[in-house]
């Protein structure tokens, strides 16, 4: 009997639960290639990419959430309005929004899902994780202590996390990627210039270098380990303070270091012609063939 | 000279203190004709064994002169460069500013000081301006969640470790290069981590 009343209760419970949340579905036109701003603390955000020129906001409001929204061909912006401030209730979004859009998106905990834009996105958030799938033109992704993901090919990428993973699985002519304690992965691709700093958080690389271009990596306690395919060229300078210096992509062999202590390590892979120097104070750097 | 065996607490007392330093004094009203005096003396002094003795570049008053003018020189340059380096790592258009240089934090090692005598001038604007960036978010702490600030404040603290870990290796070997940009880089990192969680605390 009892089991049966905290049933009853609990599907009560739910239902108005349910009940308090709000659909949305509104639409505005802009231009092809418009700006875009979205604001929302809690819950997710989803953008896609399509091919029309007007924007569309589907989703559910948490109770007492407002959706704001408004502006012209050029730009327009929205966001969740919630009651409680301090405590807001989540809000789920899924904007559709022109494929050569500028986006940018600011959030608290909500994680952002970006796909299909071939614009450019600044995509902020503070304990979210930050997903872009696609090739848009370029992407400034920063978090606190959320991951950061990015699959494909945007020619200019910045990606900034303190406590974050930051995952990279494309290509890109202009990286630079920054983490405190969080990992960084790159998996695949081609980088030209590219940059990639932690302080205690792992580096791996496992991409390759276009010619004439520059990486550099840089540590103070994580380790570096940067793997390029057979065929990919390029010339390291690795220098390690405290470090123990691997290298098992060359015949070389690390050397005392210049100042009388740590190991460095100049060496070429192929014929050379990419600069890569790698910089760490006491983690350990390996250098390896990747196929 | 090395100062391996400074303690923790004493570094930062150091730094608190030079951080508190002012930027530029005014000197006192006759130091100039002392200054061009001083200049115009005969440089060479006889010593006790009638062989001419000169005396130290580093003790020449011209030389003092032109120190403390390049130390106001350096440090209006790094106030400089720290109002410059936000924007360093390239240029795009973004949503919120179309068209205008997008905002970017910190010098890159790149641009890191070359001897040790110049990074102290740098690390002074670092500890500076990573005070102000930390008294900012204090302020604004309550917009940021609990959970959020203690993330911060332990990658602050892993950020602070590795500072004073090559702080130390750097005072026990001074004209070591790459001790120097390393010191640099964690220090850019800890300002633009600061910058970027006060601009996200207001919202």
């Amino acid at each position: 009997m009892l089991k049966r009343l905290l049933l009853a209760l609990a599907v009560a419970l739910a239902a108005s639960e349910a009940s308090a949340q709000t659909k949305v579905s509104r639409g505005l036109k802009i231009n092809a290639d418009g700006a875009i701003r979205i604001y929302n603390l809690v819950g997710s955000v989803r953008v896609i990419g399509w091919n029309r020129d007007s924007v569309l906001v589907r989703g559910t409001l948490g109770k007492g959430n407002n959706l704001h929204m408004g502006g012209g061909g050029a730009g327009m912006k929205m966001f969740i309005e919630g009651i409680d401030e301090r405590n807001p209730a989540p809000a789920d979004i899924e904007v559709s929004v022109p494929m050569r859009a500028r986006v940018w998106v600011k959030t608290a905990t909500a994680s952002i899902e970006v796909s299909g834009v071939a614009g450019s996105l600044d995509l902020y958030v503070v304990g979210g994780n930050i997903k872009v799938t696609g090739n848009p033109a370029d992407v400034n992704a920063e978090a606190i202590d959320g991951s950061i993901t990015i699959v494909g090919s945007p020619a200019w990428v910045r990606a900034k996390s303190a406590s974050g993973d930051v995952s990279l699985n494309g290509s890109s002519s202009d990286v630079t990627v920054s983490t405190v304690s969080g990992k960084i992965d790159v998996e695949g691709g081609r980088y030209e210039k590219a940059k990639f700093e932690s302080v205690t958080g792992n580096i791996r690389f496992a991409g390759s270098f276009e010619r004439g271009g520059l990486a550099n990596f840089d540590t103070h306690g994580g380790t570096i380990e940067v793997g390029i395919p057979k065929g990919n060229d390029a010339d390291f300078e690795v220098v390690s303070i405290a470090g123990k210096v691997t290298n098992r992509l060359t015949s070389s062999r690390p050397v005392a270091g210049r100042y009388g202590r740590g190991s460095e390590l100049n060496t070429t892979a192929g014929i050379g012609g990419t600069r890569v120097v790698i910089k760490s104070f006491k983690g350990p750097v390996t250098l390896l063939r990747k196929d | 000279m090395t100062e391996d065996n400074i303690d923790d607490e004493s570094l930062r007392n150091l730094q608190a203190q030079t951080a508190k330093l002012p930027r530029e004094i005014t000197p006192p009203a006759d130091a100039w004709a002392v200054i061009k005096a001083e200049i115009e003396r005969p440089r060479a002094i006889s010593g006790d064994n009638g062989a001419a003795r000169v005396s130290p570049i580093w003790q020449r008053p011209a030389f003092l002169a032109a120190a403390a003018l390049l130390l106001v020189a350096g440090s209006s340059a790094v106030t400089a460069i720290a109002l410059a380096r936000r924007n360093v790592e390239g240029t795009r258009v973004t949503a919120s500013q179309p068209a205008v240089a997008a905002e970017r934090p910190v010098a890159n090692s790149n641009g890191a000081p070359a001897t040790l005598a110049e990074f102290t001038l740098v690390e002074n604007d670092y500890i500076s301006t990573a005070n102000r960036l930390s008294a900012l978010l204090e302020s604004d702490e309550t917009q940021l969640a609990p959970e959020t600030i203690a993330k911060l404040k332990e990658s602050l603290r892993v950020i602070d470790a590795a500072i004073l870990e090559a702080r130390r290796a750097l005072a026990a070997d001074p004209a070591n290069k790459q001790l120097i940009e390393m010191l640099s880089t964690s220090y850019n990192q800890k300002v633009d981590l600061l910058r970027r969680t006060t601009e996200m605390g207001r919202s």
